[in-house]
């Protein structure tokens, strides 16, 4: 009676972890694909029934139309997305909690989002206005001749012409119009929210690092203008700290120039190319 | 005596069981994006991924957060991060259910769930390749992702977008647990 007892007993106890292993998960472990057909490209395979575990709930259709109208601010929504992601899949597929990542790493931030949407609408403002800058940049040095004073070649010693007031003029407006502008892409670039504890790295610290060049060039180079129209004015030779305007304007624009290359680096000529 | 032999009949199913368990231990997964004046590639080495196996049937999972792929600009990457909704998703999530059998084979056709930007993308018959080195096995891919599957707006430079394809090239090394 005590062995059958025994024997019972080892039954049970070596049936009970098969019966675990055995126990049908509550999901049947077939999910349908998922994405948009509108918005799947041929790799994609929507529409069609896979073989897979099942899929969370946030990923299902309805799961789709809800994440297109979740808008960052709805955290509440979010978090549960995730912990939704930590649901078991069946009973033998492993999930997401599985896998030991923190709840930081995969916790939705909201707010981070949204300083992510600021930092990129500031960038791209930033982007437009720099490009749109270097344009009366570009014009205020092709039209500096007209606003230099003209020596007699023939007679070295001779008088000096001054510029036209037309041509100062339009050199000024253009010199302007570019401080204006320049004004307007630092501001954005000041303005766009930092992202804590990213360092710059690549081709963006050297477009950083060249503003050390450019800004106080873009605030020296009206100043010297200023200083050596005011001698012309005055029928003197540009003396000085003045004469330095345009090798100013000269090492701002290249500094300018190189900043934008700078953060497009590597660039791959490839329009040829097609594949 | 009795003692040992339940213990033993008790263990032994989870013995089996755990002998039928993966684990990731290294992985490189690269996104790649093509733009008529650049090509770039984002790297993370970050994923982390388990596979249950079971009555000849294999369940995978690998999960990536999408804040650590690096592209060598951060610029660049955090502008990934917003383009991609990286801060409100900030996993990529890969699922696949294998049979067995096919884990032994030098070339299987996969079928992935693929989670990323708050949308589920399935590909079918990705082809992995294998590689055993010693217990480990190296599984490398390709997963033919695009910006549309994820309805990622595609960025642009200098008003050309980027191409719509964005492949992402697997390699990860899985141990027997």
């Amino acid at each position: 009676m005590a062995a059958g007892r025994s024997l019972a007993a080892l039954v049970c106890v070596a049936l009970v972890p098969l019966m675990t292993l055995a126990q049908p998960s509550g999901n049947p472990p077939v999910a349908s694909a998922s994405t948009d057909p509108a918005s799947s490209s041929s790799s994609a395979v929507p529409g069609a029934v896979l073989n897979l575990p099942d899929a969370p709930a946030p990923n299902g259709p309805q799961s789709t139309a809800q994440n297109q109208t979740q808008t960052p601010s709805s955290s509440s929504q979010q978090t549960q997305n995730n912990d939704k992601n930590q649901q078991p899949q069946s009973g033998n597929a492993p999930t997401l909690g599985d896998l030991g990542f923190t709840p930081q790493q995969t916790l939705a931030n909201a707010e981070m989002q949204k300083r992510l949407n600021e930092r990129t609408h500031d960038l791209k403002m930033h982007q437009t206005f720099g490009l749109i800058t270097a344009v009366p940049m570009c014009a205020a040095v092709l039209v500096a001749g007209g606003a230099k004073s003209k020596k007699n070649r023939s007679n070295p010693n001779g008088t000096v012409t001054g510029p036209s007031s037309s041509g100062v003029d339009l050199h000024v407006a253009l010199g302007s119009g570019t401080a204006v502008l320049y004004g307007l892409t630092a501001y954005y670039a000041i303005a766009a929210p930092k992202i804590p504890g990213v360092k710059p790295k690549g081709a963006i610290k050297w477009h950083r690092d060249l503003v050390w060049i450019h800004a106080p060039g873009m605030v020296l180079t009206p100043i010297l203008g200023a200083m050596a129209l005011n001698q012309e004015n005055n029928g003197e030779r540009v003396h000085g700290i003045a004469s330095a305007h345009s090798y100013v304007a000269w090492t701002t624009i290249a500094a300018y120039g190189v900043s934008i290359v700078a953060v497009s680096w590597p660039i791959h000529l490839k329009f040829w190319e097609k594949k | 005596m009795k003692f040992a032999a339940v213990l033993l009949l008790a263990v032994a199913p989870v013995m089996l069981h755990a002998q039928n368990q993966w684990v990731l231990t290294q992985s490189t997964l690269t996104w790649n994006v093509t733009h008529p004046m650049h090509e770039v590639a984002g790297t993370s080495h970050a994923a982390k991924g388990k596979g249950n196996c079971s009555a000849g049937q294999c369940d995978f999972l690998i999960a990536v957060p999408v804040n650590t792929f690096d592209s060598g600009d951060s610029n660049r990457d955090l502008h990934t991060l917003e383009v991609v909704r990286g801060a409100q998703y900030p996993m990529v999530i890969v699922r696949t259910h294998l049979a067995q059998a096919a884990l032994d084979q030098p070339t299987t056709d996969a079928d992935l769930e693929v989670q990323f930007a708050g949308q589920t993308a399935h590909y079918a018959h990705v082809p992995l390749h294998r590689t055993s080195h010693g217990n480990d096995v190296e599984i490398t891919g390709t997963i033919p992702a695009s910006c549309s599957d994820f309805k990622i707006d595609r960025p642009s430079f200098l008003t050309v977008p980027i191409r719509n394809e964005i492949p992402v090239n697997v390699d990860a090394t899985w141990k027997p647990e």
